[in-house]
């Protein structure tokens, strides 16, 4: 709801006709981050990422999280993201909150209680492997989240576009990630304009369950009446012409990146095989 | 209407906006130390450039949005103290884009949504739906399903929606936007029959046509706040054009020819010939 | 060299009913051609079965030939007419990407899948935000614009594409007074200087009047009026056809009604 900057000044360039002004490639469309973990190519972020899960899960014991986490939190102090990583952790409380019950007080075999309260028995064991399985959840969505706060989703696309993917892949992804943030708006203004009609949308439950209709009825109808024209304006956009699609901004993907990217798969396949082969846990 | 609509249809309150500013959450001032009072039953056309806050003004009556300053009165009463679902029952707000509300397989099933929220069954909520299709033109479509219908007409649609639920105050945010010729006129008559009923009707829109033709009173909104505020023959007169202009609107063809050929103030084409011909009888 | 529909009927898939024709139209370069009609008079269907989405993306019956600069539209990919024929739809919101961070990129989404060179893709983004005055929106996000401001990055965008013809659907239903006038006259320079043939719908026929050479008058499918645009403005037929008249000649019309003969006045008042 801006005021509309539409209308040009009678003085400016842009009313008179005749020379355009070409301000080339603008810095906004090619930005760079900056800092260590921020500027490394997004395939290299994502293979790092998957080192930390796997590590976390296939190596036993304390090791595997503990490491994954030092590591974490260099990276994050470094490439300021530790409030990020706050947020994550705030929001995976709930989920860590029930496994520390469920496995406090039925561990199945454990025999070590910490007290007795009649029926309920809370458990050492239990206590132990709830910490465990909540540090490994807690570290492994820290570890997807790094590297997901971190990469702007045109770059991890445009990087993908470099490697091959295809621009229906590319739209596919960038559209779904879009996708998110759009319903929430529009479920928004659908609301406004159902609230104004006297639906309620503060009251007793059963009220608002009544709710449901007049809000998804909307938004359901509107995103099928859209697919038809928004594939007309793809198709008007070119979209589906041959060839590759010219890429505006690309990640540089520098031998670091690459030497980073071969070293984390190279450990991940070690991580496989040595807990596969039963060496290790 | 029977009787019985007719009573339940109470008095329209008086408006007022006291030095209401509204910044929405991204920082955009949208509304500031704005100053208006709209008295029942009167007929009122806000008009200005996309942006210059109309919406966001008329959002503020049924309590959609809340004012970060100042205070909306109806009838002396603060808006503020009450639930948007209660708002529904005195404003009704007919949105600009009608796919952002239309939740049903048929005409008849998406006009009754709004009274029933209100209460409204049986005899009384039929009589309502047949009264609102007939005034919007759509009374052979009872059962059509909305999304078989065109863009234009699903509009004339919300508006019969909201229409259905005799409010005593009626907005219309941009009515007339991708209309025809007759669903112009359509929107036209809603608006003189409801003025014709007591309401207070209230349209955002930027067709100078309309505002002049169609409403008693016209509010000029620029950057938030209101620049013109009067009867259309006042407001486009001569004399606020600049004010007009530098709200980027221009006035009507009418009111330029009149003040040209200098008979006064003609905003609309009726008052244009009423003025040429009183000046020239033997022409007439 | 010009776009050529002859004798053009189409139907909607499912629909045993002709939506649009006969039609026979021509659009040569650098001409405006306007289109009026009541709503549901078969405005979109024209724009859709031009501009080769009907029936190549949404299905249906064809019958008759469009001919764009001598060459069959059937025979012609949707990429292949999209560059020869540039579309542009009532609202804005379904038009963007929605996959973009900016309206630089948006504008720039066409060019690129044509595969250009960078630089070139950048001359013509620049070109097509100049052409409509809107270089200040280049840094914005998309989604977060007004419906006229979207309106005009869905131009630039379409422009971007520097097809021979443009079929725009109503560009302008949203926008207010002000951005109507610069979307009227940025598509005059845009046929200017690049020469293309421009088809407009509009049911604001005051921009007809501003901008188009000659116009047609739909009226359940099939051509009802042509002609050069003054010509059939002045038609005391529009009327019939759910078309209002340009607001000069609707005074002129109530002057009559009323008996008066004050053409000379209002002629030296307006001009």
């Amino acid at each position: 709801m801006e005021r509309s900057p539409l209308v040009p000044d009678p003085g400016s360039a842009a009313s008179s006709p005749g020379l355009p002004r070409n301000l080339g490639l603008p810095e906004y469309v090619t930005r760079r981050p900056s800092g260590f973990y921020r500027t490394l190519n997004p395939a290299t972020k994502l293979a790092i990422a998957a080192l930390e899960v796997v590590t976390v899960f296939l190596v036993p014991g304390w090791l595997g999280p503990i490491a994954v986490l030092l590591v974490l939190a260099v990276v994050a102090a470094a490439s300021h993201t530790m409030r990020a990583l706050a947020v994550i952790g705030l929001a995976a409380s709930p989920l860590v909150i029930s496994i520390m019950v469920v496995n406090l007080f039925i561990l199945p075999g454990a025999v070590d209680p910490i007290f007795r309260a009649g029926p309920i028995a809370p458990t050492w064991s239990g206590l132990w492997f709830g910490l465990l399985t909540s540090t490994r959840l807690l570290v492994f969505s820290s570890a997807v989240a790094l590297a997901y706060v971190t990469t702007p989703v045109d770059d991890l696309l445009a990087d993908m576009s470099r490697r091959g993917l295809g621009r229906r892949g590319v739209f596919v992804v960038g559209a779904a990630v879009q996708m998110v943030p759009r319903t929430i708006e529009r479920v928004g203004e659908i609301m406004d304009a159902q609230r104004a009609r006297g639906m309620d949308t503060e009251g007793r439950i059963w009220r608002r369950a009544r709710a449901i209709v007049p809000l998804a009825a909307p938004v359901v109808f509107g995103a099928l009446t859209e697919v038809e024209e928004r594939t007309m304006a793809l198709e008007a956009r070119a979209f589906t012409a041959p060839g590759r699609q010219t890429q505006l901004r690309v990640p540089a993907d520098r031998s670091r990146d690459r030497a980073l990217r071969w070293a984390a798969l190279l450990a991940l396949a070690g991580v496989v095989v040595l807990r596969l082969s039963g060496r290790v846990g | 209407m029977s009787a019985a609509t007719a009573a339940r249809t109470t008095a329209a309150p008086t408006i007022e906006f006291e030095g209401v500013s509204f910044a929405y959450p991204d920082g955009t001032q949208a509304l500031d130390g704005l100053d208006l009072r709209i008295e029942p039953g009167e007929t009122v056309a806000i008009v200005g450039q996309n942006g210059s806050g109309k919406s966001t003004l008329v959002k503020h009556l049924n309590g959609l949005l809340r004012p970060t300053a100042g205070r909306v009165l109806m009838d002396g009463e603060d808006v503020r103290a009450v639930h948007v679902a209660r708002l529904a029952a005195r404003v009704g707000l007919a949105f600009q884009n009608p796919d952002r509300q239309l939740c049903a397989g048929s005409v008849k099933a998406e006009i009754e949504f709004g009274p029933r929220n209100l209460g409204i069954r049986g005899a009384e909520l039929d009589e309502r739906v047949k009264a609102a299709l007939d005034a919007v033109g759509l009374a052979g479509e009872v059962d059509t399903n909305p999304y078989d219908m065109g863009y234009s007409r699903r509009k004339l649609l919300a508006i019969a929606s909201v229409l259905a639920m005799l409010t005593p105050i009626l907005i219309l945010d941009e009515p007339t936007t991708g209309q025809d010729a007759r669903g112009v006129a359509r929107v036209g008559s809603v608006v003189a029959a409801a003025a014709a009923a007591g309401r207070t009707v209230i349209a955002v829109s930027h067709d100078m046509r309309f505002a002049a033709e169609c409403f008693g009173r016209v509010v000029v909104m620029r950057d938030g706040s209101v620049a013109l505020d009067g009867a259309p023959a006042e407001v486009f007169a001569e004399p606020h054009w600049p004010e007009l202009r530098a709200a980027n609107l221009e006035p009507p063809l009418p009111a330029v020819a009149g003040a040209r050929l200098g008979l006064g103030s003609t905003p609309t084409d009726a008052t244009l010939v009423a003025a040429l011909v009183e000046l020239a009888p033997e022409r007439g | 060299m010009s776009l050529d529909l002859a004798a053009v009927r189409y139907r909607y898939a499912g629909s045993s009913s002709v939506a649009l024709g006969p039609v026979d139209l021509r659009v040569e370069p650098g001409m405006v051609v306007g289109v009026a009609g009541a709503n549901e008079s078969g405005k979109t269907t024209l724009c859709l079965v031009a501009a080769g989405m009907a029936p190549g993306v949404i299905g249906g019956r064809i019958e008759g030939s469009i001919v764009v600069d001598g060459v069959d539209a059937a025979t012609l990919r949707p990429h292949e007419l999209a560059q020869r024929c540039g579309l542009l739809f009532q609202r804005a919101a379904t038009q963007l990407t929605h996959t973009t961070a900016t309206v630089f990129e948006e504008v720039a989404f066409g060019p690129c899948n044509l595969s250009l060179a960078a630089d070139e893709v950048v001359e013509r983004v620049w070109w097509a935000l100049g052409a409509l005055g809107i270089e200040a929106l280049a840094p914005r996000e998309p989604t977060r614009l007004s419906g006229g401001q979207g309106q005009l990055v869905a131009l630039a965008s379409v422009l971007a594409l520097r097809p021979k013809y443009l079929i725009l659907d109503e560009p302008t239903s949203e926008l207010d007074p002000a951005g109507t006038a610069l979307v009227a006259d940025a598509l005059v320079r845009a046929a200017r200087e690049t020469g293309a043939g421009i088809l407009l719908v509009e049911h604001k026929t005051d921009v007809l009047a501003r901008i188009a050479d000659e116009m047609v008058v739909l009226d359940r499918g099939s051509v009802a009026m042509r002609g050069p645009v003054a010509d059939i403005l002045g038609d005391v037929r529009l009327a019939d056809l759910g078309v209002e008249a340009p607001a000069k000649v609707r005074l002129a019309r109530d002057l009559q009604a009323a008996g008066a003969d004050f053409t000379a006045e209002l002629a030296s008042a307006l001009g």
